[in-house]
């Protein structure tokens, strides 16, 4: 029985009926190969009919489209739909993890101060900018993650691109206090964790601004870099005045608390994973590097692709719709021998002469009636 | 066609006497046996036409002696009267009543009209008639023994009114052909003839004593009168085979060409045997039976 039913579930894999207790009248579709829409006429023998293969091909075509039609009736009735699918394809793509910076400094133009006129925020810019990249990819799985005090989990990897802009709109609202890029950077490596895909992985981290990395996080990092290999990038959005991530400060004022944005550069090039840095001082910069990105990220990607399902009723309805109409048409051009008895069952009348055959009825009955 | 209130609805197949007369007919040959009937028989016989007149010692039959020519003969010869005897002849109907005859109410109709036309004309010339229906056998509600009553047309009309051909194969006329009585007998042969030809070569072997007139009944629904466009759905009425046939110009020309094929065979096998048949077409034609009889 349950093999039986295995059977039934791997045919029915792709297609489903809504009503599957009509699919019990599907046998009624063997009723043409035994009955015709045809009134049989009788002959005295079938060799006196010459041979003919288009007879014999259109009494075929007949029967089958007698048959279809009752299958797409049935079919139709009972509501044939192709189930909602998922195929996988090639594309070119990766898999990608945005990491946000929620900081409130997010919110300030690139000048540093809240955003006047035309001004943009970084936030703004980079919305704009990561909005364009995400439409341009349709294959990439993307995952969004925010970190500010604490790291943010947004969306998990996913093909659904309108959630993934959903959330790349979220992020121009009003940032939290502070960036703790390194837990940011755990929740990103994290997603990865259970991604056994072979597509090219890669982390864009989006920040304006750094800070100390724990050494306890550190480690964690470089165990997270080791396990998952990604591709690491990181667009730093420089406003005027702030310390470049290449810049070599006076020896002496080169620690961890005075410059960490140069130290977080130096920190994630020591993962031992590919990375870039970006600078980006406008919302000009910020595209460069984003076009640099979305060039840098294309590999061949196996993505998983959902078709909706498809009703079938109305297509099944139209084939028996045809079928039928070819069936009447045959119907209609039905015609029939006339034997010589039907034609003359009434033969002349000819004036009734007294019969030399024995006693016979005065009248005949047949020509009175 | 409802019959007026008052008139008993005749029952199926009521033979129409108004069109039924006896026809006469003639043989080329001399039946044998012992009844006086009609056509000139075989040998000397006592009664009959007279023939000539031949010495007693030649025929020792003093009932017969010619007293008037006796007297008259110079050398005192007595003379005995000869005649040409007249005898009856066995007709018999063998009618194939096998599934093919179903078509058009043939044998309801014209074949029984024929039947008893041959039935009323046998009676009349004080010969006896006989008829078989064959299908599967001989089929005793549609046959009748030998007899020469009266009324014995309205009986023949009424059992072939009554039959239902069915059935494949011609068994049955093989078998009428063996009760067939010894004697050279005139035998009508009422088929459609659409068995294989080593079939009818082997009936007419079977009935090769007799005076065979084979009656081929054909229909023109199925040689002429052809629809030119359409479809039809034709079924064998002996297999049952069923086929679909679209009719247009080019078949019904190849069908009826075949139809003239198989009658043009079918002529030459008869043929071949000296035998010449009667074609019952759509309607009895009585006039053509009546010319073909007379030819003997």
């Amino acid at each position: 029985m349950t093999a039986v039913f295995a059977v039934w579930e791997g045919l029915s894999r792709g297609w489903g009926v809504d009503h599957p207790l009509l699919l019990w009248l599907l046998p009624l579709a063997l009723l043409p190969l035994v009955a015709t829409a045809f009134r049989r006429r009788g002959i005295p023998s079938a060799t006196l009919v010459p041979d003919d293969p288009l007879s014999r091909a259109m009494a075929a075509g007949l029967r089958a489209a007698g048959t279809f039609a009752i299958l797409a009736l049935v079919l139709g009735i009972a509501g044939l739909h192709r189930r909602e699918q998922s195929v996988q394809r090639e594309g070119n793509g990766a898999h990608l993890v945005l990491l946000l910076d929620r900081s409130s400094s997010m919110d300030n133009s690139f000048a540093d101060r809240a955003p006047t006129g035309d001004q943009e925020s970084k936030s703004a810019a980079a919305k704009r900018l990561l909005a364009e990249f995400v439409a341009r990819r349709p294959h990439d799985r993307i995952a969004v993650a925010a970190f500010s005090t604490s790291p943010m989990p947004v969306l998990p990897l996913t093909d659904h691109h309108e959630v993934v802009q959903a959330a790349i709109d979220a992020i121009d609202r009003p940032g939290l206090a502070f960036t703790d890029v390194g837990r940011g950077l755990a929740l990103a490596f994290s997603y990865f964790a259970d991604d056994t895909a072979e597509a090219s992985r890669a982390v864009l981290l989006v920040s304006d601004g750094a800070a100390l990395i724990d050494r306890r996080v550190q480690d964690a990092l470089r165990d997270a870099a080791a396990r998952t290999p990604v591709h690491l990038y990181w667009l730093f959005l420089r406003s005027r005045g702030a310390r470049g991530i290449y810049d070599v400060p006076a020896s002496g004022d080169d620690t961890a608390q005075a410059n960490p944005e140069r130290h977080l550069h130096l920190f994630l090039q020591s993962l031992g994973v590919p990375y870039r840095a970006f600078e980006a001082t406008s919302p000009q910069a910020v595209a460069e590097a984003i076009t640099e990105i979305d060039r840098q990220e294309t590999q061949p990607i196996r993505y998983i692709e959902r078709i909706p399902r498809r009703d079938l009723a109305h297509p099944a309805f139209l084939i028996a719709g045809l079928a039928v109409v070819l069936l009447l048409a045959a119907k209609l051009a039905e015609r029939r021998l006339r034997p010589a008895a039907a034609s003359s069952a009434t033969p002349a009348a000819n004036p009734a002469k007294p019969s030399p055959a024995g006693p016979a009825p005065a009248t005949d009955p047949r020509r009175a009636a | 066609m409802k019959p007026p209130a008052g008139t008993p609805t005749p029952p199926a197949g009521t033979l129409r006497p108004a069109e039924l007369r006896p026809l006469p007919y003639r043989l080329r040959w001399r039946p044998e046996g012992i009844f006086p009937g009609a056509h000139p028989g075989r040998g000397e016989g006592a009664e009959g036409e007279f023939r000539r007149h031949v010495s007693l010692l030649r025929q020792p039959d003093p009932r017969r002696i010619d007293l008037r020519v006796s007297l008259r003969d110079p050398h005192g010869e007595l003379h005995v009267r000869q005649f040409a005897p007249r005898r009856t002849v066995p007709v018999a109907a063998l009618v194939d009543l096998s599934g093919s005859m179903r078509f058009g109410e043939t044998v309801p109709q014209r074949v029984a009209e024929l039947c008893a036309v041959l039935a009323l004309s046998a009676v009349r010339s004080a010969d006896s008639f006989g008829l078989f229906g064959c299908d599967a056998g001989v089929n005793a509600a549609a046959s009748l023994p030998f007899s020469r009553r009266r009324g014995l047309e309205q009986e023949v009309h009424e059992r072939l009114a009554a039959a239902r051909p069915q059935g494949a194969g011609a068994a049955g006329l093989f078998e009428a052909a063996e009760r067939l009585p010894g004697r050279r007998a005139l035998v009508f042969l009422v088929s459609d003839f659409l068995m294989p030809a080593g079939d009818i070569d082997r009936l007419l072997d079977a009935l090769w004593r007799h005076d065979l007139i084979p009656v081929i009944v054909r229909d023109g629904a199925v040689e002429e009168n052809l629809p030119r466009w359409g479809l039809i759905e034709l079924g064998d009425l002996e297999t049952g085979a069923a086929r679909l046939v679209f009719m247009r110009p080019a078949l019904r020309a190849r069908w009826v060409q075949a139809a003239h094929e198989r009658r043009r065979a079918l002529g030459a096998l008869f043929a071949r045997r000296g035998l010449r048949p009667f074609d019952l077409t759509d309607t009895l034609d009585t006039d053509a039976l009546a010319e073909r009889l007379m030819e003997g």
